[in-house]
């Protein structure tokens, strides 16, 4: 097909009116609802850390503060980010109906995530000699931010120990009722993109300028 | 409009409608967020530039280009206008043209709308030096 | 209750059995509290709602008893200042959004034809966090220990060397409990108007209401995050020594101003928009006649609430940022005035092609368009900057914002008591005693408020415990004391309104003003399971189409009775072409032991309690995960291989 017949096609009526979003769960609309507004929280706590730093001016982070050290967060990245893959594969094999693709899935990502959690406590063990929430400005918004993440994450991770142990006493989830698999799995992939955006504003900025 | 468009066809159309409503609303939020940001954090640095280009014509960028993105959507609006004027018969395709519609007239203001404020965006841009206070 | 029951040749009598022996609730103390149906919830809303209305509604007079003359030393300044903060925080947060919350509760599962909400436990959940949220907010006023620093708050003011006390952690943590219930009914609204709108409502024959309602919705998940960052972070300056608002420290007190309007100005439309849609749908019934240019509405909504995020900085036309930036936001500042105004033109030529039955709602309806056009005439000269900086925290303002927020709100709400009380209760109201409430509470709220808008020119600051005899203060003063006592005794024939309706009233029948939406298909008040049959929708007002009425009576089909156990139907987001039968939720004590355990957390956070508050938090989770276990199937039915 060319691409005028393409264009000819996308822009016919039948195509313009194709009812797009349809046929998502309830529970779908309430994650993603949710997920929408904790997004905006981060957004507004993201930005609060670049109006203050642009506001401060002079050098970032502030009195003499060393700038953060890159290979623990991109550790920490290498392990939370691609921990999403275990959800969206134990998800497509509850979809098929295979309990045992659910179960190694989700053991796998529980692994990751506290992987990750305990990085950012040997990163706080560190950083707290020199700075704290207390000490000013970069250092509240530091410890709120990556906190808030944190415990995000312990959220997240709750979640998936909870669905394990679903799945593990059978009669939970199935080819046809998996609703709560793909719910979890949309909160952690938000969890795993807040990462990327904090390690970017947070991490990684401050050595650009 | 007898064709019956594939999977990829009806897709894009899908995601065509979205961007005739709302497409004028995003570039107007981009227009915003990076107008007001460029604009405030260059000033506060006591600077005229950003990167290689002037700041004057860092904010004319962040005017005109969602400027053009609204003006897209609303001929995507239009068409869609179009494209549902007549009411096909069947209770199903009648509900699904009529919602169209709906959503034709609501993006096609929308649009205007929207256009109209990053234009004005882009007056206060002619008149005002971009660092007064 | 009714004694008129709708004509249901639909459902047979079995069918009706069964219906309510899956939704009926035996009255009971247990019930009571466990209930998940969300008209009792929505009624509780109003009623919660209005006692904190009345509470904010008596500081006010409060004031005004003390600002009736200069030099007056009836309250103490540290008093007044609790007094207006309380009224302030109360009258936004804990009377407008939730008092349309309630109504929206009730009536938008009835207008779209579902049985419930989408989520009914959260549901009755959101209610008993607003319900405790604002006990928490208001029992701290009998100590002396209420906010204290005006409803938005502003550091430095606000931290913790300039106001001691727990006043302002009473607000950061008052409003981030009770965001919770917002956000939770926000979400509830939006998959409910999306996913189980009645077979046949594609979005443009969804009732404007409704899309009020989920525009309002939208601008909620957008909006109060903002808010909720900023007294978090409050919270954490005051009560943990972080630098957030702190300039000493590298912090910035414009952080909190900016993060409180970014919320603050969509909130104004927050409150407006589910009042606008009050008006929507009371009009076509008094009017005789669809409201003109439903699709013109419809962009006049979403655009208010899209635009609404980009005016913000024109709250702070006062503090110091570059011209150019103040362009782009005095832009979008004057152009939200556009679709406000389609508004009131589509109302004003509904009004002019329809035959006007001049009721007791329509005459609110009128008060509202009168009360919020002048509202809105001084908002317009906000936008320019300079007149703006000129009465910037004078009574003009104080003038400004009653007339928008009584006149965008609350005589739509009082439109909506007296329309809706029908079918709330079943009941008709007193007509003679309604036109009275009406004119006494339209004449005391100008006599009130327009006199403001003088001694505000005339210079005098708001937030002041008192005053000296300056010209033209003390008798202007007098006069607006004097108009809020006649506005509050038209409030209290509105009360007595209720209480006579509800003993005494006429029984109302199921369509007492020949409505256009569904709720008025069904009985008043409704059934457990509101609709017998489900209807198909075939046009944009149900009612008064025959073939959409007659889907629920001769042209009933077993797959929208669904008589076994509590089901509804889920339709596409769209089209709502039908795709499947969903399960509703029992009655479950679960949402109030969650709402329990989240006011122990907020409490012992308060007092610095913070050993309980885990436990709290530990309780919170395992409630949820309770509530959230998947009940064992057999393996056949999950599909599992
Ligand atoms: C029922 C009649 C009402 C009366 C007599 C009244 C009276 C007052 C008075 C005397 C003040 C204090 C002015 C000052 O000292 O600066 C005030 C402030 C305020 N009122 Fe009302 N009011 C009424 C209704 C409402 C309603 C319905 C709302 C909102 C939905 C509202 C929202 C506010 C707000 C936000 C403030 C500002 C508080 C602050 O300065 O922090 N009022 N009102
Ligand atoms: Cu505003």
């Amino acid at each position: 097909m060319s691409t005028r017949d393409g264009i000819a096609a996308a822009t016919s009526t039948e195509a313009l009116t194709t009812e797009l979003p349809a046929g998502r769960s309830l529970g779908w609309w309430g994650m993603v609802m949710f997920v929408a507004t904790e997004a905006t929280l981060f957004a507004c706590l993201i930005g609060s850390y670049f109006y203050l730093r642009f506001q401060h001016g002079g050098p970032w982070p502030p009195d003499g503060i060393a700038k953060p050290a890159l290979l623990r967060p991109l550790m920490m990245t290498a392990v939370l980010l691609p921990s999403s893959i275990p959800v969206v594969w134990a998800e497509r094999g509850i979809r098929r109906g295979q309990r045992w693709r659910l179960r190694t899935g989700l053991a796998a990502t529980l692994v990751l995530g506290v992987t990750f959690l305990v990085l950012v406590a040997t990163e706080y063990a560190e950083t707290l000699r020199e700075f704290t929430m207390t000490t000013n400005a970069y250092g509240s918004l530091f410890y709120v931010i990556t906190g808030f993440h944190g415990f995000h994450v312990f959220v997240g991770l709750t979640m998936i120990s909870w669905l394990l142990v679903a799945s593990l006493r059978g009669g939970s989830f199935g080819a046809h009722r998996h609703d709560r698999v793909r719910n979890v799995a949309i909160y952690w992939h938000f969890v795993d993109v807040v990462w990327a955006a904090i390690v970017f504003s947070l991490y990684l900025t401050p050595r650009l300028s | 409009m007898s064709t019956h468009p594939g999977p990829r066809a009806r897709l894009a159309g899908g995601l065509l409608l979205w961007y005739a409503v709302l497409g004028g609303a995003i570039a107007w939020a981009v227009h915003l967020i990076a107008g007001w940001s460029v604009d405030e954090l260059t000033c506060a640095n006591g600077s005229d530039r950003v990167g290689v280009l002037p700041l004057r014509a860092a904010i004319g960028l962040a005017v005109v280009l969602p400027a053009l993105a609204t003006l897209g959507a609303l001929l995507a609006a239009a068409l869609l206008w179009r494209r549902t004027a007549r009411t096909p018969r069947g209770d199903e395709p009648e509900r699904r043209v009529g919602r169209s519609r709906m959503l034709a007239v609501v993006g096609i203001w929308l649009n205007i709308l929207f256009l109209t404020i990053i234009v004005l965006g882009g007056v206060a841009l002619l008149v005002l030096p971009p660092c007064q206070v | 209750m009714s004694t008129t029951a709708a004509p249901t040749p639909g459902a047979s009598r079995e069918d009706l059995a069964r219906l309510e022996e899956g939704w009926g609730e035996r009255p009971s103390l247990r019930s009571w509290f466990s209930t998940v149906d969300h008209k009792r919830i929505g009624r509780r809303y109003l009623v919660t709602a209005s006692l904190f209305f009345v509470l904010a509604g008596l500081s006010a007079l409060a004031m005004r008893t003390q600002l009736a003359r200069p030099e007056s030393r009836l309250l103490s300044p540290q008093e007044y200042n609790q007094l207006f903060t309380m009224h302030g925080t109360a009258m936004i947060f804990l009377f407008a959004t939730p008092m349309l919350f309630g109504f929206g509760n009730f009536l938008v599962p009835l207008m779209i034809g579902a049985r419930d909400m989408a989520f009914p436990k959260l549901n009755a959940f959101g209610y008993w966090v607003f319900l405790f949220a604002g006990l928490f907010m208001w029992a701290s006023l009998p100590f002396g220990a209420a906010p204290n620093a005006g409803w938005f708050a502003y550091v430095p003011l606000t931290d913790e060397g300039n106001t001691p006390g727990l006043h302002m952690d009473v607000y950061s943590l008052g409003l981030l409990f009770l965001g919770i219930a917002t956000t939770a009914g926000s979400i509830n609204f939006i998959v409910t108007a999306l996913k189980l709108r009645a077979p046949g409502m594609s979005l443009n024959r969804v009732p404007l209401f409704v899309w009020a309602i989920v525009a309002t919705a939208f601008m909620v998940i957008f909006a109060l995050p903002a808010l909720n960052a900023d007294n978090a972070l409050l919270f954490l300056d005051r009560r943990f020594g972080t630098h957030f608002f702190d300039p000493a420290h590298g912090g910035n007190a414009l952080l909190w101003q900016h993060l409180f309007w970014i919320f603050g100005h969509p909130d104004v439309y927050i409150i407006v928009m589910p009042a606008l849609g009050i008006v929507s749908a009371v009009l076509p019934a008094f009017t005789r006649r669809g409201v003109v240019g439903y699709a013109l509405v419809v962009f006049a909504m979403a655009s208010i609430a899209i635009i609404s995020f980009g005016v913000w900085v024109h709250h702070m036309f006062a503090t110091g940022l570059p011209q150019l930036s103040y362009g782009f936001f005095s832009a979008a500042s004057t152009i939200i005035t556009i679709p406000s105004g389609i508004q009131i033109f589509a109302w004003l030529a509904t009004m002019l092609l329809g035959r006007l039955v001049l009721k007791v709602p329509l005459l609110f309806v009128i008060g509202f368009i009168v009360t919020f056009v002048l509202g809105g005439f001084t908002g317009t000269m906000f936008a320019l900057t300079a007149f703006d900086q000129q009465v910037t925290d004078s009574y003009f303002v104080v003038a400004h914002f009653h007339y928008v927020l009584i006149g965008g709100a609350v005589f739509p709400i009082l439109a909506a008591i007296y329309y809706w009380l029908p079918k709330i209760t079943g009941r008709m109201y007193h007509e003679g005693l309604g036109r009275w409430a009406f004119w006494l509470f339209f004449t005391g709220m100008h006599v009130t408020f327009f006199p403001m808008h003088l001694y505000g020119l005339f210079g005098m600051p708001r937030r002041v415990y008192t005053y000296p005899n300056e010209p033209g203060w003390a008798g202007w003063n007098l006069v607006a004391t004097a108009g809020s006592y006649v506005l509050a005794i038209g409030l209290l024939l509105v009360l007595i309104g209720v209480v006579h309706a509800v003993r005494r009233g006429r029984p109302a029948p199921p369509d007492p003003w020949g409505g256009d939406t569904l709720e008025w298909s069904t009985d008043s008040p409704p059934k457990p399971y509101n609709f017998p049959v489900l209807p198909q929708v075939h046009s944009l007002h149900p009612t008064w189409d025959e073939t959409s009425r007659t889907s629920m009576t001769e042209g009933a089909t077993d797959d929208r009775i669904m008589a076994d156990g509590r089901r509804t139907l889920a339709t596409s987001e769209l089209d709502g072409r039908r795709e499947r039968t969903v399960d509703m939720p029992e009655s479950s004590l679960q949402p109030l032991l969650l709402a329990l355990a989240m006011l122990v957390f907020f409490t012992s956070m308060l007092f610095g309690w913070y050993p309980v508050a885990i436990v709290a938090g530990l309780v919170v989770a395992a409630t949820i995960a309770v509530w959230l276990w998947p009940t064992r199937r057999p393996e056949q039915e999950l599909g599992v291989r």
